[in-house]
């Protein structure tokens, strides 16, 4: 029965993946509303006739899938992050993603009005703070908006996030398996840190051992050591209680730097895209929407809240890179998209719980609310990119008149 | 001829070249080998996307551009083909030519060859229906109607 489980979960992943792609929508949202949908939660609470109650159980097989399809999109994550590229264009990347930590700022204000405490408040801080890479990315090159000028500042703020979200997994986790107890999670947290020390001196210098193990014509054998490396890197960091996310990022940054990076990334990218499916499917498993209805004012505040600030800094990112009004509203509009991110941030939550370490019941409901935030904030993010021209007349409007009021004023 | 070449994290590479009068072609090649040509018409303009090739498809279009499958030239004679498989064909008269300093009459190129001489581009000026006393001189083009058997006729005592 554990196949045929597996089995109903790939088809579904499929069939939802092709509705939303007819639909013109981000495929995130609908594997997570199909898990929810065939998880014990929706379709286990219906009596069907004739077969009772049947639906996809959580089994080993798809958390541990799910916990593979993190390890895979953080190591493509730092497979096609490049510090060179970063410190090359440092004074607008760095100028852009500063303004953007202001969306982390407002998420720990919000977090804390709702929980009154600083764990959760850090926690709600991530997941409204980090935008989504892979669906950003992908509405840039449907809309054709890869080519222009509005490309550079998105993607350029993204790899600012990435590096900022890698330091921030290892603290959250940390902070969250260590208990609450400050003398214990500082002490993880230095652990955490120093891990991130070591694994940056193996990617800083060891580029010629990562290239030697992967230097051979055979792709079989390339994708077997790269998957390897990865995988054995990831566990051994959980093992030791440093997140296995940020693990997985660092190793694929020291491969990046070899010359099979680019092989690794074609053979490797249906192994993550499986496995990254697994992900969103098992996040909506273990979804109860019933929860929903406790967290919805918390969706909902999020989402009035951090929309307009993630236009604001996204607009101002623009700007950073010396674009125009209607550009740099594009900016604002796309970097609104929420996604894969927050929801790894919310599994830290869901991973302490099942550890003894967090409380089930503010996992549940942190969860619960980065799903629903994502499902809101997916959705709305593709859609203000694909219907941005009312937005961009608006900015223009406003903001080049005052400019050029101000120049009139100068004049 | 400016070309800017950026990276896309994630996506691949950008080249932005430029085409004179604020027209750009980009090009974005992806890691997966896909390439997308945009067109975009100025500076403030958004990009339109008009082309999407495969990878293979993207390096034969790019040979061709480049003239490795065709090299254009301009070849030395041209003809024409008129009903009936009669030849209207020119040929310039090279330096060194057994007809320089002939008039068409002692040339006797009709009765030699079978190709009538219709008319001589001299510089500017074209002398059509050319008579008999008109002297041929280096660097005239010829127009001949005839065969084909009378052209190759013709080229052989055009240099010989």
């Amino acid at each position: 029965m554990a196949l045929l489980d597996v089995g109903v979960m790939f088809v579904a992943v499929a069939v939802a993946g092709a509705v939303a792609n007819r639909l013109g929508q981000s495929v995130i949202p609908a594997y997570i509303l199909v898990g929810m949908l065939l998880g014990e939660f929706v379709l286990g609470r219906v009596a069907l006739p004739a077969v009772g109650t049947v639906y996809v159980p959580e089994t080993e097989f798809i958390s541990l899938g799910a916990e593979l399809g993190i390890v895979f999109l953080l190591f493509f994550l730092g497979l096609e992050f490049n510090l060179d590229r970063l410190f090359a264009r440092w004074r607008p990347i760095g100028t852009a993603g500063t303004i953007d930590l202001a969306n982390f700022g407002a998420g720990l204000v919000l977090g804390w009005l709702v929980f009154g405490a600083f764990l959760p408040a850090f926690l709600v801080a991530g997941i409204v703070y980090i935008s989504s890479s892979a669906v950003i990315t992908k509405s840039l090159i449907d809309l054709g908006w890869i080519a222009n000028d509005e490309a550079e500042p998105m993607l350029g703020t993204l790899v600012y996030e990435d590096l900022f979200i890698a330091v921030y997994l290892s603290v959250a986790s940390a902070l969250v398996l260590g208990g609450g107890d400050v003398a214990a999670a500082a002490t993880d947290v230095g652990i955490a840190l120093g891990f991130i020390v070591g694994l940056l001196a193996v990617v800083q210098f060891g580029t010629p051992l990562f290239d030697r193990l992967v230097a051979t014509d055979n792709r079989e054998f390339v994708v077997l050591r790269a998957v390897a490396t990865v995988v054995f890197v990831a566990g051994a960091a959980l093992a030791l209680g440093v997140s296995e996310a940020v693990a997985a990022f660092f190793v694929g940054m020291a491969f990046s730097a070899t010359e099979q990076a680019h092989t690794i990334e074609t053979i490797l990218e249906p192994v993550r895209d499986v496995f990254a499916a697994v992900f969103f499917f098992w996040i909506g498993l273990v979804t109860n929407p019933a929860l929903f209805a406790d967290v919805a004012a918390l969706v909902a505040l999020a989402v009035v809240v951090t929309t307009p600030t993630k236009v604001v800094t996204g607009y101002l990112a623009g700007r950073a890179f010396d674009l125009d009004a209607r550009r740099s509203t594009r900016v604002g509009l796309g970097m609104t998209t929420r996604g894969e991110f927050s929801l790894i941030i919310a599994t830290v939550a869901v991973t302490g719980a099942n550890a003894g370490t967090f409380d089930p019941v503010l996992a549940g409901t942190i969860n619960a609310f980065a799903v629903g935030y994502v499902l809101v904030m997916a959705v709305l993010g593709t859609t203000l990119m694909g219907y941005s021209a009312p937005f961009e007349s608006i900015a223009t409007s406003w903001l080049e008149r005052d400019a050029s009021d101000e120049v009139g004023e100068g004049g | 001829m400016t070309i800017t070449e950026s990276d896309l994290p994630g996506v691949g590479k950008k080249f932005e070249i430029e085409l004179g009068g604020g027209e750009e072609m980009i090009v974005v090649i992806h890691n997966t080998g896909k390439r997308e040509v945009f067109r975009r018409s100025g500076p403030d303009a958004d990009s339109e996307k008009a082309f999407e090739f495969s990878d293979d498809l993207a390096r034969t279009i790019g040979s061709i551009i480049e003239g490795a499958h065709f090299q254009p030239f301009e070849p030395d004679t041209q003809e024409t083909t008129l009903p009936g498989g009669i030849l209207l064909e020119w040929y310039e008269l090279p330096p060194g030519s057994p007809l320089v300093g002939e008039t068409l009459e002692s040339a006797d190129i009709g009765n030699r060859t079978g190709l009538a001489i219709v008319a001589i581009q001299r510089g500017e000026e074209v002398l059509d229906s050319p008579g008999a006393g008109t002297t041929l001189c280096e660097g005239d083009t010829l127009i001949g109607v005839g065969t084909r058997e009378n052209c190759a006729a013709f080229e052989e005592i055009l240099t010989e």
